[in-house]
């Protein structure tokens, strides 16, 4: 496979997980920011996900629809939906004959849904809702369409592993993002909603319910964000997915670059799995978290020089 | 009925040959489809041309406008009513295309080698010097199974009495064939059954003969050589072309960056190290292929092509330097090439063309000025050319200086009046110009016509120019067994 074509798929299957990442998390929190007699704030979720200068993130920090607004449709927003889709379906287009039709067509869908009028509508004046609901469905046709359609070759694990290692970074994202709102304080007693939200956010709250009789605590909604083996969005699933994903490129790799990433993966699994989570501890598992997302990026630099060829 | 009001307001000028309408009515051809269409609604209609719209849309057969910041998505104008060509004029078609391009095969070849056209006195050897295509990096190599015209769309049109008449040849890197293919499956979404009970001919099989041709030049003794689609990028508005024949014929996209050359051979950059390349079909111009020889500022090609090429190492498909033979004012000497090569007469006629570089014939187009097109003969896509009728004094004073400072650079034809085709417009059918391009393949075994092409509709009411570029259109292109 072209070194153009496996960078170009790669970052397609980056790009279509953030975007369901994204949605999740901006419906959760609009459903919540209306669920609140306070004002939500926004600010945390805007320092990660809008390249806007601080001024403008304070104007619209409390405005909720403002704030869905730039996050999903502003093109001027780099990190924007909007934006992330477009450079999903230009990636997916340049390797167009590496995919198959059907997935093409769905990720050119996905771009005319987002730029439809009616979407646009409902996210600035009507039910923000209903647009996001249409968005996440449109995302869970293209992984249904890639599940059933892709031949299992290297493109797909290329896909894959973009996939897995993008959701793994979300993850740690989203937990950081939360626990940054909280300051890290996870003595004092938590709010409840928060942690629902985060659940809510990683598709994660049917589990935990059924795992833990309902009784929401911050530990046990850490373990499962970390490690819990059967949960898609946990750091450690998606590190054992990548890994999986990989060693099938072992045939088509050059030994070198193969033992440099195998390395990486094997590295970064293993500081997860051996580490220990203590709640009053902050610091400690802050960084935590910010080693998890270097070892994370370092596995992504590596992709990008030892396979796609740039340096 | 609801149809005849479909039909109703169907003008058709007598000056103009209509392919739907005759003297005696519909033609044999047409009827089956106009019975077909008949009975259908103004809104059963409406909604068929907005079924297609949206196919075309959400399968990307799109190219995308950056006028103003934010690309557009638009679609390459699609009418719904097929343009029908009957057995016999498809023969007459076949046969003439097929005789032309062997002789415009034995030019390039004769031109870049020993060029007995030249001493033999057919064709001068001024015109070949001065044309900017030719090629002298060309001269004496040999390329394989002496082909240099693999790939070619003829343009025709048809003269008010019918005729058909050839109206350019284009030998470089012609487009849109994946419009041919697409138009035909888009075709039976909007009409079931109407395909078969007409008894068309399938264009499905030109994906499969071209990659056997591809294959078939290549050198290295292997059974399966390296073939790529070598692409300008996806910025190129043939890029939903270059992506369907990639993926069709499962050869790999390549743009420039993914070549590179080392002692004389072409590699692509894999994921897992470098694997040579043997046939190349690339759809980037000879002056950006390689930025060594070419065009230095090109970023399109690859460095060190050429020399690859030359020592034979890579099939280039088409050949480089085949813009002689397509040259406008070269075409006016393609009939006297077959009676030169071939020995035979040309099957499918010319229009007349004057070289401009003659002062008498200067003259005469200057004089007649209302009834020509005159055209720039290094330019296509409509570009650079006046259309006699329609165009203003003022256009016609600037048109005739750049015409006497550089007269090699024009020629002149009597307009064509083109022929009109039924398109569904505004709610009725409504007589528009077309032209046909049928593509061609030319491999080791041969000459290879798939029954169908391109038809290319001015959608504006009185229009000639059926260029892309220019308000121009398409239609599914029926062959009739």
């Amino acid at each position: 496979m072209l070194s153009r074509v496996a960078d170009s798929v790669f970052w397609m299957a980056r790009y279509m997980e953030r975007t369901n990442g994204m949605l999740r998390i901006l419906r959760t929190n609009y459903i919540s920011s209306q669920d609140e007699v306070r004002d939500f704030d926004w600010h945390t979720l805007l320092l990660n996900y809008s390249d806007a200068g601080e001024e403008k993130v304070n104007a619209i920090g409390n405005h909720s629809i403002r704030v869905l607004e730039h996050l999903l449709l502003d093109r001027d927003n780099g990190p924007s939906v909007i934006n992330n889709i477009t450079r999903a379906r230009e990636n997916g287009r340049a390797v167009q004959d590496h995919i198959t039709k059907e997935v093409w067509q769905c990720l050119n869908d996905y771009y005319h849904l987002i730029r439809e009028k009616h979407i646009q509508v409902q996210i600035k004046s009507g039910d923000p809702v209903t647009a996001l609901d249409a968005l996440i469905q449109q995302g869970m046709l293209y992984h249904g369409t890639v599940d059933i359609t892709m031949a299992r070759g290297e493109g797909f694990n290329y896909l894959n592993a973009g996939k897995f290692l993008e959701r793994a970074i979300l993850s740690a994202d989203m937990l950081n993002i939360k626990l940054t709102e909280l300051q890290y304080n996870l003595q004092a007693p938590v709010e409840l909603p928060a942690l629902r939200y985060l659940l809510y956010s990683l598709s994660g709250y049917e589990l935990y319910l059924k795992t833990h009789r309902g009784n929401l605590q911050a530990d046990q909604v850490i373990q499962q964000i970390v490690y819990n083996e059967h949960f898609p969005h946990s750091i450690s699933y998606c590190l054992r997915q990548l890994l999986r994903y990989f060693e099938r490129l072992e045939p088509e790799s050059l030994p070198e670059n193969y033992r440099q990433l195998e390395f990486l993966i094997g590295r970064a699994m293993n500081n997860v799995k051996y580490s220990i989570i203590d709640t009053s501890d902050g610091e400690g598992l802050k960084q935590f978290l910010q080693q998890t997302r270097q070892e994370l990026f370092g596995i992504a630099a590596a992709f990008n020089q030892y396979y796609f060829g740039n340096s | 009925m609801e149809a005849h009001t479909l039909l109703s307001k169907y003008g058709i000028d007598d000056r103009v040959w209509d392919e739907m309408f005759g003297r005696e009515g519909i033609r044999p051809a047409y009827r089956n489809m106009v019975s077909a269409i008949e009975s259908l609604s103004a809104d059963e209609m409406t909604h068929k041309d907005e079924l297609a719209k949206k196919l075309f849309m959400s399968q990307g057969i799109t190219f995308t406008v950056y006028s103003s910041g934010e690309g557009i998505e638009k679609i390459f104008p699609f009418d719904i009513i097929p343009r029908i060509v009957e057995a016999v004029d498809w023969e007459h078609i076949e046969a003439g295309i097929k005789q032309r391009l062997k002789a415009l095969n034995i030019f390039l070849k004769d031109i870049y080698h020993q060029q007995f056209i030249i001493k033999d006195g057919i064709v001068p050897a001024k015109l070949i010097y001065s044309c900017p295509n030719f090629i002298r990096q060309m001269v004496n190599v040999n390329v394989p199974f002496d082909i240099y015209t693999h790939i070619s769309g003829i343009d025709l049109i048809r003269d008010h009495d019918g005729t058909y008449y050839v109206l350019e040849d284009n030998l470089r890197t012609p487009s849109g064939v994946s419009y041919m293919l697409e138009n035909r499956s888009i075709t039976y979404r909007i009409f079931p059954d109407l395909l078969p009970r007409n008894k068309v001919r399938s264009v499905k099989d030109y994906p499969d003969l071209l990659l056997k041709n591809l294959v078939s030049v290549a050198n290295r003794q292997k059974s399966d050589p390296t073939v790529v689609l070598l692409t300008p990028g996806m910025y190129n508005s043939a890029y939903f072309e270059h992506t369907t024949l990639a993926r069709m014929m499962g050869i790999e996209l390549v743009e420039g960056s993914d070549l590179l050359v080392d002692n004389h051979k072409v590699y692509m950059k894999t994921t897992s190290g470098l694997k040579q390349v043997d046939v190349i079909y690339r759809r980037v111009d000879d002056e950006f292929i390689d930025p060594l020889v070419f065009r230095p500022d090109s970023m399109l090609g690859v460095p060190g092509i050429y020399g690859a090429y030359r020592t034979g190492n890579v099939a280039i498909v088409n050949a480089m330097g085949n813009g002689v033979a397509d040259d406008k004012a070269v075409y006016s000497y393609v009939p006297a090439m077959i009676r030169y090569y071939l020995n035979e007469e040309p099957i499918l006629k010319n229009v007349p063309t004057y070289q401009l570089e003659n002062p008498e014939n200067r003259k005469l187009v200057f004089e007649n000025m209302n009834r020509m097109v005159i055209k720039k003969t290094n330019e296509s896509g409509g570009y650079g050319m006046l259309i006699g009728s329609a165009a203003s004094e003022k256009q016609m004073e600037e048109f005739k200086r750049a015409v006497e400072e550089d007269p090699r650079s024009y020629i002149a034809q009597p307009i064509i009046s083109l022929s009109s085709a039924p398109c569904y417009i505004n709610g009725v059918l409504q007589p528009r110009r077309v032209d046909l391009r049928p593509f061609a393949l030319y491999g080791p075994e041969g000459i290879d016509i798939v029954p169908g092409g391109l038809t290319r509709v001015a959608l504006k009411e009185g229009s000639l120019v059926v260029n892309s570029s220019q308000g121009g259109g398409s239609k599914d292109t029926w062959v009739l067994q």
